[in-house]
């Protein structure tokens, strides 16, 4: 390999599940450091500036948010929370302290590799500077905000692309429906979340293939929703610069 | 609805004597006691003289004040100042006929003694109202003590009291002790039944009062005065914050304003203690069922904690090992091995539905059912049902019919999408691989119905009846399809939170079965939401 492999920590108190993490990061091209508890972490993380974390919150000595919190007070590194039950209210308060994603236990190593890749290439995209997003069929131009489906452009109205163009910039990641209703409304009816589902509705009529099953813009039970940056499950391989 | 219950005239005799002014009173009872102490002050003197005579002349003499004082400090500590004003007269007039000359006359010749005599007079007087009032102070102050005492012991027995009818009894007790039958006791009771029987002796207008004060009318205090029966009536309602546990009437007769004052003193005193405890079990209660509860609370976190932590780790690790190698291309490759894995990953999958079940079927035991409700598309909660039971429903052919502008639903979109998923998977247990499963979402006037629909093996009118109970399985499938009979029992938990319905159709064995899941909707029409949503 000759291109310089990101650092990912991994942050968990159970060995079993670090020995899996490690195997199917190292599998992916990922470099992988390690750490058993939030002291350890913290070091680590000031330290050796990894390109990606992957928090568990149950450790032994500090609570994986106020992990969260420490490391987003001087870094801006993506954050991924494991977890094992945690509830609609603690992934919304865990994505507003600035996680990019969470992933429930039992999870996948494809679904966790398509969260921390979609989660790099929004940390490293101010270095690329592709205005254009892909998901799927779909593409949208951040900056000329024309969207297209098929190579055909689409129509959309101002609320519309506002809400695309938010799940865009996020494309991979979960966006709380609370940053929507603020960057969508700017204010006004933040508190109406009938306006979002209603719009979200117009929105797959218009992007998705099959409305009623949506494979584009999927929700996120009682947390937001998700713009997919692919399609399939398939296992996928990390290939951000 | 009241009971009326008073001491019993055998209780009398233990009365302290601090109570002893409420008893009617016998004409020779008051003669005996008004006349007997002079008498005996008057002989103690005789008894002095006696003395006196049997010694000599001069001794006798030099003696005579001194001796004297004896009898009428006794009086006076012992009977009060009348009898010890009778003493010291019929000592100076005893010690004048005596031993002052001339004798045996009452006759004074020498100033010198008649001056002495006097002083004799004016000294045992004096000494006599300061002992008899030593002794009015003492008494009083012993009363006091008794009083004291009886509260405290009252108080003492409160604090062992852990229920309002210990309290009840209590108070009854107090009562009988200190103001013997002229206290009476009125009981709200639920059920109207009255033990012991009403006694007679309260006037009606009392009986009627407390009625009045029991059922929460009017002030919780209040004074009668019964003209014809010379009584006055003091009636006290015993009440927490939350209701009125009973009315004290106690009869204080008509004494002198101060009696009737210390009585009511004594009265509000028992009353202030009696609000107290009640307060007290009042909080006692709250407490106890707090503590109940944050028991229930506990013991749900520890087994949550317990079961996430011990099974879902080694699950998820076994999960995440599994997925793992599927990625690998070696093992993609080879199409047994990579069945190895499918399998693993099958298996923990189906596990993991048995846990998550087992963990809702302990949160809604535990009361831990607190749904989030928020607007949802109901669209997304039968496609979220269907996505995360993928596997379980891979061997059928799902079909999903939504109409057209589905309002929104206002639910805990999780719950009700467990439960949906619930139904779903039931479908596929109890139906034939490869067929079909409908969810067919419907909307009626302020409604939503999800209607799921198999062609499986249907129920019968019997297993119907028991199909919302826990832990049912019927027995026609116990050996043939795995379960625990848990899943149905948590759908319809699960919705019945949400406010929705969950009805189950099937035209019998074999048949199929229809299950309807109805769920509260939005009155806002889609329309009317895309205007405002568009602005």
């Amino acid at each position: 390999m000759s291109k310089p492999a990101n650092v990912v920590l991994l942050i968990d108190d159970e060995p079993k599940i670090r020995r899996f993490l490690r195997a199917g990061f190292e599998l992916n091209g990922f470099a992988v450091l390690e750490a058993e508890n939030a002291t350890e972490a913290l070091k680590i993380a000031t330290f050796s500036s990894p390109d990606l974390i992957i928090l568990d919150l149950s450790l032994p000595d500090l609570h994986g948010a106020d992990v969260l919190e420490r490391i987003r007070a001087w870094s801006n590194v993506p954050i991924i929370i494991l977890s094992v039950v945690a509830g609609e209210d603690e992934k919304v308060r865990l994505l507003q302290a600035g996680a990019d994603d969470y992933v429930v236990k039992p999870f996948g190593m494809a679904e966790l590799l398509a969260r921390s890749e979609a989660a790099l290439r929004r940390y490293f995209k101010s270095a690329t500077e592709n205005p254009v997003v892909a998901a799927g069929p779909l593409s949208v131009d951040l900056v000329t905000r024309s969207v297209s489906l098929h190579s055909s452009p689409v129509r959309l109205t101002r609320k519309e692309y506002r809400l695309l163009h938010v799940l865009a910039m996020h494309v991979g990641l979960v966006v709380t429906h609370d940053q929507l209703l603020k960057e969508i409304w700017s204010g006004n009816q933040r508190d109406n979340i009938q306006y979002l589902r209603i719009l979200v509705r117009k929105l797959r009529q218009k992007i998705e293939a099959d409305p009623n099953q949506p494979r584009l813009l999927v929700t996120e039970s009682g947390v937001g929703y998700r713009l997919q940056n692919r399609l399939d499950a398939e296992p996928l391989t990390a290939r951000v610069s | 609805m009241f009971t009326m219950t008073s001491a019993r005239p055998t209780k009398l005799a233990s009365r302290p004597s601090g109570a002893a002014a409420l008893d009617e009173i016998s004409p020779w009872r008051v003669l005996w006691q008004k006349a007997v102490p002079p008498l005996l002050s008057i002989s103690s003197i005789g008894l002095v003289t006696a003395a006196l005579l049997a010694l000599n002349q001069t001794l006798a003499t030099s003696l005579v004040p001194i001796a004297y004082l004896v009898p009428v400090m006794f009086a006076a500590t012992r009977w009060g100042v009348w009898p010890a004003m009778a003493a010291s007269i019929t000592g100076m007039v005893a010690a004048d006929f005596f031993f002052f000359a001339p004798l045996y006359s009452f006759r004074v010749d020498d100033p010198q003694e008649a001056v002495d005599l006097l002083l004799f007079l004016i000294v045992s007087l004096v000494s006599s109202n300061l002992a008899s009032r030593l002794r009015k102070e003492t008494e009083t102050l012993r009363q006091r003590e008794s009083e004291m005492h009886a509260l405290y012991d009252f108080s003492r027995s409160l604090a062992s009291c852990f229920a309002v009818a210990d309290l009840i009894a209590a108070i009854r007790q107090h009562f009988e002790r200190a103001f013997g039958h002229a206290a009476t006791f009125f009981v709200t009771t639920t059920n109207g039944h009255f033990e012991p029987p009403e006694p007679q002796f309260a006037p009606p207008s009392v009986k009627a009062s407390a009625a009045a004060m029991n059922s929460g009318e009017g002030p919780l205090s209040r004074t009668i005065i019964d003209e014809r029966r010379r009584e006055l009536w003091l009636l006290r309602a015993i009440s927490s914050e939350t209701s009125i546990h009973g009315v004290i009437a106690v009869n204080i007769g008509l004494g002198s304003e101060l009696t009737i004052e210390r009585r009511s003193r004594r009265i509000e005193a028992i009353l202030d203690e009696t609000a107290l405890t009640l307060q007290r079990l009042d909080i006692g209660k709250a407490m106890e069922s707090a503590r109940l509860r944050l028991q229930a609370q506990m013991l749900r976190d520890a087994f949550h904690g317990t079961l996430s932590h011990e099974l879902c780790t080694p699950l998820a690790a076994i999960q995440g090992s599994a997925s793992v190698l599927e990625t690998i291309p070696a093992i993609r490759a080879d199409v047994r091995i990579h069945a190895l894995v499918e399998a693993i990953s099958e298996e923990t999958a189906h596990l993991d539905g048995y846990i998550s079940n087992l963990l809702s079927a302990t949160r809604v035991t535990a009361g831990g059912l607190n749904p989030r409700l928020e607007w949802a598309d109901p669209r997304d909660i039968v496609n979220g049902a269907i996505k995360r039971r993928a596997r379980r429903l891979s061997a059928h052919r799902i079909e999903t019919h939504f109409a057209d502008d589905l309002p929104l639903l206002h639910v805990d979109s999780g719950l009700v999408e467990e439960a949906c998923g619930q139904i779903l998977e039931n479908a596929a247990k109890y139906s034939p691989s490869g067929s079909t499963i409908t969810a067919d979402v419907r909307y009626e006037p302020h409604r939503v119905i999800v209607v799921v629909s198999d062609q499986g093996v249907g129920i019968t009118a019997d297993e119907r009846q028991q199909l919302g109970h826990r832990s049912f399985r019927s027995a026609r499938h116990q050996s043939s399809i795995p379960g625990t009979g848990l899943g149905f029992w948590i759908a319809s938990t699960f919705i019945q939170a949400n406010g929705g319905t969950i009805a189950v159709h099937s035209r019998g064995p074999g048949q199929g079965t229809t299950v309807s899941i109805s769920l509260p909707a939005s009155e806002t029409s889609t329309s009317e939401l895309t205007a405002f949503a568009n602005e």
